[in-house]
């Protein structure tokens, strides 16, 4: 790598961009490009992201669209002017003496990035909606079954229920027929003509449109149930014989009590309702926040260079706002130019990354109805059985959590500490969203002002050897005692 | 001021962690009628955030008499609060750590705490997780610990029961101060009252100037973290010869890792922040402590802050220059010692004599002030 | 070599063959695959509850190192299997 006309330190550079898929190799490729030192940070072996994960080792023998679209990225990254550090955990970020230090673990031990500007694009997570069985073994969400089928070539099941809401329905659906597995059923909480309410955002990429298009076909031409307006209620069996029970909903989620339910026998149920802005990096950095349901809830506040309310951070991508594959990768660059401009490294006439609005727009109409097509009402939330569990990892019910509710818990980091709902490894990210809407629910309160769970480090969990590595006792920088 | 003596309350405690809450409710048993209002929600400041440690070992010397009281509490409170006697061992890994074991456990003994010395053969005997680096070592049978995220609600039920009001969610915006008492400003209308105690943790400075005293306090950002449970390694409560290591494994498995180590932030913005670097230093003494920590998960590390004044002994008594006005803050190990004094300033204030000399906030402004005109001599009391 | 059903058979360029162990019982995986995916193919979706008794947790949830139900041992160290690949000979474990 030749040297950047800014080297400083070791350790340090000028941005480090957090995730490398669409959004943040996009900012990593265009910072380097307007002659940042660049350093890029990323959990997986490769860059891709989720939308375009892959593995080594692992390959179509045709690659599709979105594998070539990935491959692409991937070698573009590879062949970048910038420091790509993957397999690297970031579990802390804190601003000190005006510049970032991003904290993390690689398979070679600890490693701290020093940088300048810190650019956010860790992208989106799944929400989840809880029901009856959703913990058992055999249950996985419908990101994870692209990750299976994409990325490991591995099927969920032979005979697959895919449910939930949302644009993901029909990637996994498509991609299990693809594979050579069957799909026993759909079952969508969207209505058949909630496409049709956002038809003139959804034109605005006739591209993706002719194609989920021709997923609909492709489930009729093999025969797969649709169950429109169902969410799953149950699902009980053992591990591969699975009994799954679809109960049919109105426009507010609430199941109707008169139209009977539908039994489906699967071997595995992929369930997922739609993406949420990843916003645990931002949360911890104290930037602010807003709650926006077109933008799949909340989100790290930008503007419109993609800067945050804090200063040398930013972010892009569906960390951002949940708008998609599309408008990620100008989002990226658009916070490059952002960077380079405030380090004053760019010249003022330079062109930079602020054109091409119009086709951002485009994109990001499209990702919007998409998030928007991705939600479902409150009512499937109310009509969770006290008994199903909402906090896995604390095993607790929802009983346990409108009882703390009922007691005067108002926001969710009172819940938090009420319950312990959210404080087990996954840090809560099966299950705030849910916690959240029942407070709502139950109490009347906004979103906004039932809040976020305070973000702690580490932003996952981390073993505590590879943290410590290797020291020596009498190297430790004790404090004075403690006064006698 | 034209509030009722109907409506006015008899006292008002700004402030529902462990301080205020105790000397509230002692307060009321005393035929007070008392309302508390706090900014957020009952024990969310300290009381709740701290490694829960209930260790007579880290107590000093000085306050070793409200420490025993105050563990009595705990004690009684039990299951409520998740309260175990686990026994406790301090820890020294060199020659000058157990020069300094040595000598302050001696005095702590003396001062009441049943701490005896062992041997390292002993201490691993007993509790074999412990490093072989171990040169020295002291032990106390009633060290333990309480799961401080139930201090909340605990104390929240016991007002409740004691019939004191408490007001969560609701931040003094402003006091006056006039012939009848105080009137607090809070968003859900003001509060009046003939007798105020400021118990406001890390926010005594800020409050109390609310009233135009400056009191000279420090705020430390204390780091705690914790990690997946493990397999059932540690029975005892772990600290350090220098106090600067808590360790203990809680009852489902997971590790409790404390000690004072400085994150950075301040009570004025509300947020704490986890420094990357002490952390790790944090991790490394309680590995080195503890070889078994290897291979657990980290899971969450957050701050706390504690606020101390220059000697290390508590503000307990009256408010300097404003009748009727009291504070109580700035208490080191105010976990155990709390409830301990906070009753004992709630007699002070239904004008009884405490069992045990309080700390008089005066002393502080004496040491601080340039002309010394003031009254106080700076002596260190409790003593 | 066996081949679970689940293994998608077409369009597919897979590493070499490999073996590793999963609580002492030997299970068969490509090179490239996450621990949890090779489990997942062969049929393991449960592993014993933390705390001994309850019912099992899962292999395989979010397949991102998200959810951490998948966590297991690998050389005494608990990594989640969605985010560990399989090499020739792993002892991996379910419990610590």
């Amino acid at each position: 790598m030749s040297a950047s006309p800014h080297a400083g330190p070791a350790g340090s550079c000028d941005v480090a961009v957090l995730g490398a898929g669409p959004a943040g190799a996009a900012a990593a490729i265009e910072a380097s490009a307007l002659g940042l030192r660049v350093a890029l940070l990323d959990e997986q072996p490769i860059a891709g992201g989720q939308v375009y994960r892959a593995v080594p080792g692992i390959a179509p023998v045709r690659a599709d669209r979105d594998r070539a679209e990935g491959d692409r990225l991937r070698s573009t990254v590879a062949d970048a002017n910038i420091e790509r550090h993957f397999c690297h955990r970031v579990w802390h970020v804190e601003r000190v003496d005006d510049e970032w230090r991003v904290h993390a673990l690689g398979p070679e031990g600890p490693r701290t990035v020093h940088a300048a500007a810190l650019i956010v694009a860790t992208g989106a997570q799944e929400r989840h909606v809880p029901f009856a069985g959703w913990e058992r073994p055999g249950v996985i969400g419908l990101a994870a079954a692209t990750v299976l089928i994409k990325a490991q070539r591995i099927l969920p099941g032979r005979n697959v229920v895919v449910a939930g809401v949302g644009p993901l329905l029909l990637v996994v659906a498509k991609a299990i027929i693809e594979g050579g597995g069957r799909v026993a059923a759909i079952v969508d909480a969207n209505a058949r003509g909630d496409w049709f309410a956002h038809a003139r955002d959804l034109v605005s990429r006739p591209d993706l449109v002719a194609r989920g298009i021709g997923w609909i076909r492709t489930m009729r031409s093999h025969g797969v149930p649709m169950l429109h307006g169902h969410i799953l209620r149950t699902v009980d069996g053992d591990t591969r014989s699975l009994r799954a029970v679809a109960a049919p909903i109105g426009r507010d989620g609430h199941p109707h009590a008169e139209v009977a339910s539908t039994e489906l026998l699967c071997d595995a149920v992929c369930c997922g309702f739609g993406l949420m802005p990843a916003t645990d990096v931002t949360r911890l950095a104290g930037a602010a926040h807003a709650f926006d349901p077109a933008r799949g809830g909340w989100h790290v506040i930008v503007d419109a260079d993609q800067r945050c309310d804090l200063p040398g951070l930013y972010a892009a991508g569906d960390g951002a706002g949940v708008t998609g594959a599309a408008a990620a990768p100008l989002q990226g660059r658009i916070a490059a130019s952002a960077v380079a401009r405030d380090l004053g490294r760019m010249d003022a006439n330079a062109r930079g990354a602020r054109g091409k609005k119009r086709g951002s727009v485009r994109a990001a109409r499209f990702g919007t109805a998409m998030t928007q097509l991705a939600s479902v009402g409150d009512g499937a939330i109310a009509s969770i059985p006290a008994d199903v569990i909402v906090c896995q990892c604390e095993r607790l019910s929802r009983r346990v959590l409108d009882g703390a509710i009922d007691d005067g818990c108002a926001t969710i980091n009172d819940l938090k500490s009420a319950t312990r709902c959210g404080m087990g490894p996954c840090g809560g990210r099966l299950c705030e969203d849910t916690a959240a809407r029942l407070i709502a629910i139950r109490t009347g309160r906004t979103r906004t002002d039932i809040g976020q769970a305070t973000g702690r480090p580490p932003l996952r969990p981390v073993d505590l050897d590879a943290l410590a590595g290797t020291f020596d006792y009498d190297a430790l920088p004790m404090p004075v005692p403690s006064p006698l | 001021m034209s509030a009722t003596s109907a409506n006015r309350y008899d006292l008002l405690v700004i402030g529902a962690g462990i301080m205020g809450a105790t000397a509230a409710l002692r307060a009321a048993q005393g035929g007070m009628r008392v309302i508390v209002v706090e900014r957020d929600v009952a024990g969310s400041g300290a009381s709740g955030v701290n490694a829960g440690t209930l260790s007579l070992q880290i107590k000093r010397v000085g306050l070793m008499r409200y420490a025993l009281r105050g563990y009595e509490w705990w004690r009684e409170a039990g299951e409520a609060v998740g309260f175990k006697r686990t026994g406790g061992y301090t820890l020294a890994f060199t020659a000058s750590e157990q020069a300094l074991l040595e000598e302050r456990m001696t005095k702590k003994r003396d001062a009441g705490a049943p701490i005896e010395l062992v041997s390292p053969a002993e201490a691993r005997a007993r509790e074999p997780a412990l490093s072989d680096r171990v040169v020295g070592a002291s032990y106390c049978a009633a060290d333990g610990y309480a799961d401080s995220t139930r201090t909340g609600p605990y104390l929240r039920g016991l007002l409740r029961a004691a019939n004191v009001h408490l007001h969560e969610h609701t931040l003094a915006r402003s006091i006056d101060a006039g012939g009848d008492g105080f009137r607090v400003a809070t968003p859900g209308g003001p509060i009046d009252a003939r007798r105020l105690l400021i118990a406001s943790g890390a926010w005594t400075a800020s409050v109390a100037a609310m009233l135009g005293v400056t009191l000279p306090i420090n705020v430390r950002v204390n780091t705690v973290s914790v990690t997946e449970p493990g397999p059932r390694r540690l029975h005892a409560a772990i600290g350090h010869a220098t106090g600067l290591l808590t360790l203990k494994q809680k009852a489902n498995g997971s590790y409790l890792i404390g000690g004072g180590w400085q994150g950075r932030g301040s009570p004025a913005t509300g947020r704490g922040e986890v420094d990357g670097e002490t952390l790790l230093q944090n991790l490394r003494l309680a590995r080195f402590a503890v070889p078994a920590l290897a291979h657990t998960r980290v899971l969450r590390s957050w701050t706390g802050f504690e606020a101390s004044v220059a000697d290390h002994y508590p503000l307990a008594g009256v408010l300097p220059g404003v009748p009727n006005a009291y504070v109580l803050a700035c208490v080191r190990g105010g976990y155990t010692i709390g409830p301990c004094i906070g009753p004992l300033v709630a007699d002070l204030i239904l004008g009884r004599e405490p069992e045990l000399p309080l700390f008089d906030p005066t002393r502080v402004l004496a040491v601080t002030t340039r002309d010394g005109s003031r009254a106080g001599d700076g002596r260190v009391p409790g003593k | 070599m066996s081949n679970s059903d689940l293994r998608i058979t077409r369009n597919v360029h897979r590493g070499a063959p490999i073996r590793f162990q999963f609580d002492g019982c030997g299970v068969d995986a490509y090179e490239g695959e996450s621990v949890a995916a090779a489990l997942w193919a062969s049929g393991i979706r449960a592993l014993p509850a933390g705390d001994g008794d309850g019912p099992p947790v899962r292999a395989l949830f979010c397949a991102m190192g998200v959810c951490q139900q998948c966590t297991v041992s690998v050389d005494g160290v608990r990594v989640e299997a969605c985010r560990t690949t399989v090499r020739a000979g792993l002892d991996v474990r379910s419990r610590p």
